[in-house]
């Protein structure tokens, strides 16, 4: 049987495994209904009835009727956030055209089927990786989110008290009785936000990663790397107990997920980008750095655009309801922050290269996203705007610093606007929050959550050690995986396939077949190239000139 | 019957055709093309890193021309195509044989 069969058989069986192994565990105490989630059972029944209590005293009430009306009011304020869940959900899933967009136009026209290939691919292979493992994961033991009505099946999880480390319910969206209106609401707002990690990594291996590769890079990501991590910060785990388990503040605290998405998404294609290692030309030995420019600016700044809008969706979203009344002040931090990023990147780099750059401009944009998706909720909009400057700044610098010292080949800037900027958005909370948000408690701490400037240093500690761990696992996890997956699967596109195009090589279709396509930028795979030692002996041999491999300086061979 | 070829700015191209249509030229046509002179490109910076761009976007030109017109036309190009700064571009001309008009068989003159 070839490959493509066996692999055919693969996919078919795994398909029918996805349907097959949901029929388990039919019949529990979820409410796939949704007529029973909210009504009597929510937060607000208290407060209707203590304000009945306490009105007019001669105003005849019937208890029938009092509980009806709690009842209604209980299901509308669901209700309300329900809609709010979904729909800011909806505008994330819409940060995936922006995305597709945003690479595809940073890279070169002969990739930009391969680009835009990787983009839906790594959105249906990883929803359906992460509705069989990933959300159980995650999500399996969170605490119960009262806005939209408790999620009260997702109470199964692997560790002790402040020491949890993995959810157990919600495999399948079945387990543990998750086929539960408020769990699978909650599924689709928290989906979206894996995908947002999964194709951060596409940045930073664009143009030579091969397709399996990628594939198996998106499976890791969503089965266990970004979940893992995830349920430590949001899912209940030890590093949201910290402030629990050790008093340092509110344990990590990290709103809509500077750390949980961007961080772990550049770490893990800082990873990815290493292992693969620079495309053809890029590098080489004598120092020269050469540039690749996009083939659509256009793309990419249409592409940032809609990942502003998008982002809309992501941080006033995260509030799991609008009935969080703080939603405003979300939605506004995050608008002055990608506009102070933008307008940072765009003054320095006028300063340093003497004209404002388009791509730098939307990765100044994104990293004032990036940067304020942790913190948006907890500062004030000055810190909004200083955390946005910061971000553009820091954006430029860690490009030059990847791109021209470090010599990772990054060809989008994921690495510096998510890991970099994703870690800054992290240290922001502990800093700036100004102890206005929220009313209740945050991850079981009492009082609201305020960083170093506001008095509170072991909220500083908090999120020092989230970013660390944060990093460890994204990065260490990430190279190991891949590490193991570069024996068994060709990870990287060969020589051939590279300069041709990915486009033709790995899908023998052509994203603009009807242009000529002038490659000037293109390399040639030359003896002193730092992609050489990414490629095999015969990959060396079949495109190089005859004197590869031979010392620098040798004599060419005489070829007659 | 005389080939001239002009290699022009692209943003030249409509005083270009305004100047031959006012030299009496009826048919014309162009083509995008890439190249270089001495010159040899320029250098730009994109994301910070420095690449060469060797062959510049340029327009080419093609006019069929009576013998006697062909100083008059070159004239108009270079008046209507010169800005004075590097990378104007050139004419170059040549004797030509035959001239056929698809449609009607035509020959030389008459095709022109």
């Amino acid at each position: 049987m070839s490959t493509g069969k066996k692999l055919f058989a693969l996919t078919l069986v795994v398909l029918i495994a996805l349907i097959a192994v949901g029929q388990f565990g039919h019949g529990g105490s979820g409410d796939p209904g949704g007529t029973k989630t909210s009504a009597y059972s929510t937060p607000t029944k208290g407060s209707v009835n203590d304000d009945l209590a306490t009105g007019p005293k001669n105003v005849p009430v019937s208890q029938v009727g009092v509980n009806k009306l709690a009842n209604e009011t209980g299901h509308l304020r669901v209700s309300i956030n329900f809609t709010w869940l979904l729909i800011t959900g909806f505008l994330v899933l819409f940060m995936q055209v922006g995305f597709a967009f945003l690479v595809t136009g940073l890279t070169r026209a002969k990739n930009a089927g391969h680009m835009m290939m990787m983009n839906i691919a790594a959105f249906a292979v990883a929803l359906l990786v992460y509705y069989v493992v990933g959300f159980a994961f995650q999500f399996g033991g969170v605490a119960p989110i009262a806005n939209i009505g408790n999620t009260a099946p997702l109470n199964g999880i692997f560790g002790h008290g402040t020491a949890g480390v993995i959810g157990l319910h919600g495999f399948f969206l079945q387990s543990g009785n998750s086929y539960d209106v408020g769990v699978v609401a909650f599924f689709l707002f928290q989906v979206v936000f894996m995908e947002t990690a999964g194709y951060i990594i596409i940045g930073a291996i664009a143009e030579r990663v091969s397709f399996a590769g990628f594939l198996v890079a998106e499976v890791a990501l969503a089965a266990v790397i970004y979940p893992v991590y995830g349920m430590w910060v949001w899912g209940g785990g030890w590093l949201a107990q910290l402030g629990n388990s050790i008093g340092w503040g509110h344990g990590a605290v990290d709103f809509a997920g500077s750390g949980v998405v961007h961080a772990t998404g550049g770490w893990i294609a800082l990873a990815l980008a290493m292992i693969l290692g620079p495309r053809i030309g890029k590098y080489r030995r004598d120092g020269s750095v050469r540039a690749f420019p996009g083939h659509n600016l256009g793309y990419a700044v249409i592409g940032t655009l809609i990942l502003l809008f998008g982002w809309m969706g992501f941080n006033p979203g995260s509030t799991f309801g609008s009935t969080d009344l703080r939603i405003s002040i979300v939605a506004v931090n995050t608008l002055l922050s990608a506009c102070a990023g933008a307008v940072a990147a765009m003054a320095w780099t006028n300063a340093k290269w003497g004209k404002p750059d388009i791509s730098m401009t939307c990765n100044g944009m994104l990293a004032g996203l990036v940067a304020i998706t942790a913190p948006c909720a907890f500062v004030a909009p000055w810190a909004a705007v200083l955390i946005g400057i910061v971000a553009g700044f820091l954006v430029c610098y860690s490009v030059q610093f990847l791109d021209s010292r470090a010599r990772v080949d990054d060809p989008c800037g994921a690495i510096s606007v998510h890991g970099v900027c994703g870690v800054w958005g992290l240290l922001a909370v502990g800093l700036f929050a100004d102890g206005t948000y929220p009313a209740a408690g945050w991850n079981g701490v009492a009082g609201p959550v305020k960083g170093l400037f506001y008095g509170d240093v072991g909220q500083l500690g908090a999120q020092m050690i989230d970013i660390v761990v944060g990093f460890i696992w994204a990065w260490g996890m990430a190279w190991i995986i891949f590490s193991l997956a570069k024996r068994f699967v060709k990870v990287r596109v060969s020589p051939e396939v590279e300069l041709e195009g990915t486009d033709a090589g790995e899908f023998g279709q052509v994203c603009y077949p009807d242009f000529v396509q002038v490659t000037e930028t293109d390399a040639r795979l030359q003896d002193d190239d730092l992609a050489l030692p990414y490629l095999t002996a015969e990959e060396q041999v079949g495109v190089a000139p005859a004197h590869v491999g031979q010392p620098v300086g040798a004599a060419p061979h005489d070829t007659g | 019957m005389r080939a001239i070829v002009a290699i022009i700015k692209p943003h030249k191209l409509d005083d270009v055709t305004e100047a031959l249509r006012d030299a009496g030229v009826q048919g014309m046509t162009i083509t995008e093309v890439r190249g270089h002179g001495r010159q040899r490109g320029h250098s730009e910076v994109y994301r910070g890193a420095e690449y060469s761009v060797e062959f510049i976007p340029k327009l080419r030109l093609d006019v069929v021309v009576d013998d006697m017109d062909a100083e008059k036309v070159t004239d108009a190009i270079m008046a209507a195509g010169r800005t004075g700064k590097i990378g104007d571009g050139k004419i170059w001309l040549g004797p030509l044989d035959t001239v056929i008009r698809i449609r009607t068989g035509e020959r030389d003159d008459d095709a022109i």
